[in-house]
C-alpha cells in the first residue's frame, strides 16, 4: 500500500519538475520571439511623427531601454506573478483583459469537452458491442464525415440552421455568467457544439477501437469464466482499461478544442480569447500578445501535467520508473 | 465392468462456424461422444487446431462469437447445458465450472489488485459480507501456496511472476469450489520447475476439494504424470481414449503413436542428424564477461557471462525463468547495451524467436519478409533475382513458392516459424541464435522445426545457440551445454556429462524437475 503511494508521489514530483522546466523554456521562447521581431515598439505606438525625446520617454516607460537579460527577468517575474504590464492598444493591464475574456473561451471549451465525452462514450460502447453491424457501420460513416468537415464550415451550417431556420439561437449575443448561468450556457451551447462535433467523431473512433481491443483480451475471457455479467465486465474492466489510453486522446482533444475555439469565436462573433488574440496581432500589441501566448502555453502545459498524473493514477504500471 | 457416475456427458456434439456465405461449413467438432467421470482427471491431447480448446469452451459455455452447436447435447450433473438460459449458464461459471487459461501474463486485469479481482468473484456469486469475502480470498491464496496472502492481496498483476499469476488464476477458478475445473494448457508458457509446482498444486487442491478436472495439453508427459485417463483428438474427432499409462505404452491408433514419437523427439525415429564438431577450430563466437542491466533497475541481470561457440556446433543453453537467458540473447544480437566483449565472426548473426505470431508483420507478404534482411543489409537485386532468392529461401525451409504471396495470418504456427528461420538464413550467417523456437508450437510442428534446424546445421555447417527449457531436446541434439543461473554461466560441459552428473545446484534443480515431469519413459 505505502509502496504504491510512495511511487505515486515520486512520479508526481518528477512530473512537476518537468512542468516547471517546460514553463521556463516556453517563457524564454516567447520572450525571445518578440525580442527578435524587427521594428521599434515605441515607434509603432507613437507613429512616424514622434520626436526622439518622446520615443526615449516611452522606451523608459515600457522598460525596453534595459539590456535583454534584465528585461527577460522582469518579464518572467511578471508572468509568474500575474503582472504582464499594460496593453499598448487598450491601455489597461494585460491580465485584466485576459481575465475578462477567459469565461467565454473556457466556458465554451469545457462545454465542448462535456459534449464530447457524453456523446462519444455511449456511442463507442454501443458500436464496439457488435463491430461490423448496421448500427456500428452507420456510426462509423457519420464519424468519418464529421471528422472531415472543418469546424468553421460546421459553424456556418449550424448558424444557418439554428438561427435562420429554427430561430432557437441569436447570433453574437453573449450573456456573461454573472447575468444568470442558464443564459451563459445557452449563449455558448451552439459554438461549443460546432467545436465538439469533429472531436466527438475523433474520440468515438478511438474509443471504439480501444473497447474492441480490450474486449478481445485474455483477462476478459477470465472474468467471463468467473461468471461476471457482461455489464459488469464492461464497467469494471473494459472501460477502465480503455480509459488508460483515452486520457491521452482526451488531452489532445481538449488542447485542440482550445485552439479550435479561436476560429469558432470569430465566426460566432463572441468576445473570447481568440478575438483578443487576433486584435493583438492586428494592432501589434506586443505586451498583450506575449502575455496571451504565455498563458495559453501555461494552460496547455498544465493540461498535459494533469493528463500524466491521471494516467499514472489509473494505470499502476506507469508508476514504475 | 464398474459403472461410473459422470459429471459431464457429451452426447454426439457437433460444432461449426457457419456464415452467411457458407451456411453449412466443415464442422470443427464432429459427433463427439464422451463422459467425464466424477472425481477423475481427464486429459485431452492433440495438435493445435484439433478442437481440444473448442470442446472445453463448449462445456464451459465460453465459445467464441460465431461458433454454433449444430447437434448433440452436453449434460452437466444431469442438466442440459446447451438448452440452458444464458443467465443460469453464467451462474454456473465460477460456482460449478472453473476455467484456467494458458497465458497467465495477460489473463488478469492489469489495473486491478489481485484481492479486488478475486473479491469480485465472490461478490458476483452473492456473498454479501465484505469481511467474509476477504477471509475467504486470503484462505484460498494460502491454499494456493502463497506464504504471505495479505501481501499478494494488495499487489497488482505486473508485480507477480508468471508462476505466481497462474496460482492466482487457480485461486480464482477454485474459489467457489466448483465441481469441474477446466485447465486449458495451464503450463505451456511456464518453465519446467514452475510447471511442476503448478501441476502438484492442481493435483493437491483437486484432491482436497474433490474437483473433477478436464486437462488440455499438448505436453504428453505432463498429461501422463497428471491424468487418470487420456483422450486424443484430431481434426475435431476423438481418435483414441484410454487410461494414461496404458495409452502411452500401447497406443491404439496410429495417430497417437505418431504424436508420441514426435513428443519423444527420438533422434533415430525422426531421422535427425547433426554436424560433427571440430573443437580444435577457432570459435565463431567468444563472449567474455558480459554484463547488462535494464534502465529502471539497479541490479545487473547478467553478471559476467562467459562462453564460446564453435563452428558447426549446436550449443544448448538451459536455465529456469529469470536466469538471464533472454537478456543474453538481446546482448548477443546487439539489441541492448552491455559490458564485456563479444568476439564474433564478421558475418551477421541470425535469430529465431519464441513466438512466430508476433515476429512477423501482419501487413506484409512472405516475400517481403524474406527480402527484408537483404534490404537491411543494402543488397541491391532486380525483380527476377529477388523472386529467385525468396523462392530458394522457401525451398530451403521446406515450403513451396506458392507461399511467396501469403500473409502471416494465412500460415500455421509451424509455417510461420519456418518463415522466421528462412529470414534468419537469408544473409547466410555462421551462427543462429534460437530462443525457445519450439515452445509455442505443438509437438508435431516442434518435431518438424527441430528436424529443419538439424538439417541446416548438417548441410550448411551453421552453428546454433539453442535456448530451450526442454532438456530432452538438448540431450538429443546438443553435444555441449551451458547452464545459466542468476546471470552467470554456472556450469558448462559435454551434455552427456552435465546431464548425468550435474555439479551446480541450478542444473540439479532443472534435472529433478525434468525427471518428475517426464519420468523415466522419455530418457534413453
Amino acid at each position: 500500500m505505502s509502496l504504491n503511494a510512495k511511487q505515486n508521489l515520486k512520479y508526481a514530483g518528477l512530473k512537476l519538475i518537468e512542468l516547471i522546466a517546460t514553463l521556463f523554456v516556453v517563457s524564454f521562447l516567447t520572450f525571445a520571439a518578440f525580442s527578435i521581431i524587427p521594428g521599434d515598439t515605441a515607434q509603432i505606438i507613437l507613429g512616424p511623427n514622434a520626436t526622439p525625446a518622446q520615443l526615449d520617454r516611452l522606451r523608459a516607460e515600457l522598460g525596453i531601454d534595459q539590456p535583454l537579460p534584465v528585461r527577460y527577468i522582469t518579464w518572467v517575474a511578471g508572468a509568474f506573478t500575474g503582472n504582464l504590464g499594460n496593453s499598448t492598444s487598450f491601455k489597461v493591464p494585460v491580465i485584466d483583459l485576459i481575465a475578462q475574456r477567459l469565461p467565454v473561451t473556457l466556458g465554451m471549451s469545457i462545454l465542448a469537452l462535456v459534449m464530447v465525452i457524453v456523446v462519444s462514450y455511449p456511442l463507442s460502447v454501443f458500436s464496439a458491442r457488435r463491430p461490423g453491424h448496421l448500427g456500428d457501420t452507420v456510426c462509423s460513416i457519420l464519424g468519418h464525415v464529421l471528422f472531415a468537415v472543418p469546424p468553421f464550415v460546421l459553424s456556418l451550417l449550424l448558424i444557418v440552421l439554428c438561427s435562420g431556420v429554427l430561430h432557437i439561437f441569436t447570433m453574437g449575443k453573449y450573456a456573461p455568467p454573472e447575468k444568470g448561468f442558464g443564459n451563459y450556457i445557452a449563449s455558448l451551447a451552439l459554438p461549443a457544439f460546432a467545436i465538439a462535433l469533429p472531436k466527438i467523431a475523433m474520440t468515438f473512433k478511438f474509443m471504439r477501437s480501444a473497447i474492441i481491443e480490450q474486449n478481445a483480451s485474455e483477462y476478459v475471457k477470465t472474468e467471463r469464466s468467473h461468471g461476471l455479467s457482461e455489464a459488469r465486465i464492461l464497467l469494471r474492466h473494459v472501460l477502465p482499461n480503455s480509459n488508460v489510453s483515452s486520457i491521452t486522446i482526451i488531452t489532445l482533444v481538449l488542447s485542440d478544442i482550445l485552439g479550435g475555439s479561436l476560429i469558432v469565436e470569430q465566426v460566432f462573433n463572441l468576445p473570447g480569447l481568440g478575438r483578443l488574440l487576433l486584435t493583438a496581432i492586428d494592432r501589434r500589441d506586443f505586451p498583450l500578445l506575449s502575455g496571451m501566448i504565455f498563458y495559453l502555453a501555461l494552460i496547455t502545459v498544465i493540461l498535459y501535467f494533469a493528463s500524466d498524473i491521471l494516467s499514472s493514477l489509473s494505470d499502476p504500471r506507469i508508476r514504475i520508473k | 465392468m464398474t459403472r461410473h457416475t459422470h459429471i459431464v456427458k457429451v452426447h454426439h456434439l457437433s460444432l461449426a462456424f457457419p456464415t452467411r456465405h457458407d451456411p453449412d461449413p466443415k464442422p470443427v467438432l464432429k459427433d463427439l461422444d464422451f463422459g467425464i467421470r466424477d472425481g477423475e482427471i481427464l486429459g485431452l491431447i492433440g495438435n493445435s487446431g484439433s478442437g481440444k480448446t473448442m470442446t472445453a469452451m463448449a462445456i464451459a459455455g465460453l465459445l467464441p462469437e460465431g461458433a454454433v452447436i449444430t447437434g448433440g447435447s452436453i449434460k452437466f450433473a444431469g442438466e442440459d447445458l446447451t438448452a440452458m438460459k444464458p443467465r443460469r449458464r453464467r451462474q454456473m461459471l465460477g460456482s460449478n465450472i472453473g476455467v484456467i487459461f494458458q497465458e497467465p501474463s495477460t489473463a488478469l486485469d492489469p489495473l486491478m489488485k489481485i484481492g479486488t479481482n478475486l473479491d469480485e468473484i465472490l461478490l458476483t456469486h452473492g456473498m454479501k459480507d465484505k469481511k467474509e469475502r476477504r477471509e475467504r480470498v486470503l484462505n484460498m491464496l494460502g491454499t494456493c501456496g502463497f506464504t504471505e496472502p495479505e501481501e499478494i492481496y494488495s499487489r497488482y498483476p505486473h508485480q507477480l511472476s508468471g508462476g505466481q499469476r497462474q496460482r492466482v488464476l487457480i485461486a480464482g477458478a477454485a474459489l467457489l469450489e466448483p465441481r469441474l475445473l477446466i485447465c486449458d494448457e495451464p503450463t505451456s508458457s511456464l518453465d519446467t520447475v514452475t510447471t511442476i509446482q503448478i501441476l502438484s498444486l492442481l493435483k493437491d487442491i483437486c484432491h482436497k476439494m474433490h474437483m473433477t478436472v478436464l486437462f488440455i495439453s499438448h505436453d504428453l508427459s505432463a498429461v501422463r504424470n497428471f491424468c487418470d485417463r487420456v483422450m486424443v483428438m484430431r481434426e475435431g474427432e476423438i481418435v483414441d481414449r484410454d487410461l494414461a499409462e496404458d495409452m502411452l505404452l500401447h497406443p491404439r491408433s496410429g495417430y497417437t503413436a505418431e504424436l508420441l514419437t514426435n513428443a519423444r523427439l527420438d533422434t533415430r525415429m525422426l531421422g535427425l542428424e547433426r554436424a560433427t564438431v571440430d573443437y580444435s577450430a577457432s570459435p565463431v563466437l567468444v563472449a567474455k564477461d558480459i554484463t547488462a542491466r535494464y534502465d529502471n533497475s539497479s541490479a545487473d541481470v547478467l553478471k559476467g557471462t562467459c562462453f564460446e561457440i564453435y563452428p558447426r556446433e549446436i550449443l544448448g543453453l538451459i536455465g529456469s525463468s529469470g536466469c538471464g537467458k533472454t537478456t543474453l540473447v538481446k546482448s548477443l544480437l546487439g539489441l541492448m547495451p552491455h559490458g564485456g566483449t563479444i568476439d564474433c565472426d564478421n558475418r551477421q548473426t541470425g535469430a529465431v524467436f519464441q513466438d512466430p505470431v508476433s515476429c512477423l508483420n501482419p501487413a506484409h507478404s512472405v516475400e517481403w519478409h524474406l527480402l527484408e534482411p537483404l534490404r537491411a543489409a543494402g543488397v541491391k537485386l532486380n525483380k527476377q533475382e529477388r523472386i529467385n532468392r525468396a523462392t530458394q529461401a522457401l525451398q530451403d525451409v521446406g515450403l513451396s513458392a506458392d507461399y511467396l504471396s501469403r500473409r502471416p495470418r494465412q500460415l500455421s504456427g509451424g509455417q510461420r516459424q519456418r518463415i522466421a528461420i528462412a529470414m534468419s538464413l537469408m544473409l547466410e550467417p555462421s551462427l543462429i541464435v534460437a530462443d525457445e523456437p519450439f515452445s509455442s508450437l505443438d509437438s508435431s510442428s516442434a518435431a518438424e522445426i527441430l528436424k529443419l534446424l538439424t538439417d541446416i546445421n548438417r548441410e550448411r555447417g551453421t552453428s546454433f545457440l539453442l535456448i530451450t527449457h526442454n532438456i530432452h531436446i538438448v540431450r538429443q541434439i546438443c553435444p555441449r551445454v551451458i547452464v545459466m543461473d542468476g546471470g552467470t554461466v554456472c556450469e558448462e560441459g559435454l551434455t552427456s556429462e552435465v546431464l548425468a552428473a550435474p555439479k551446480s545446484d541450478a542444473a540439479r534443480r532443472l534435472l529433478e524437475a525434468e525427471a518428475t515431469l517426464h519420468g523415466e519413459n522419455f530418457s534413453e
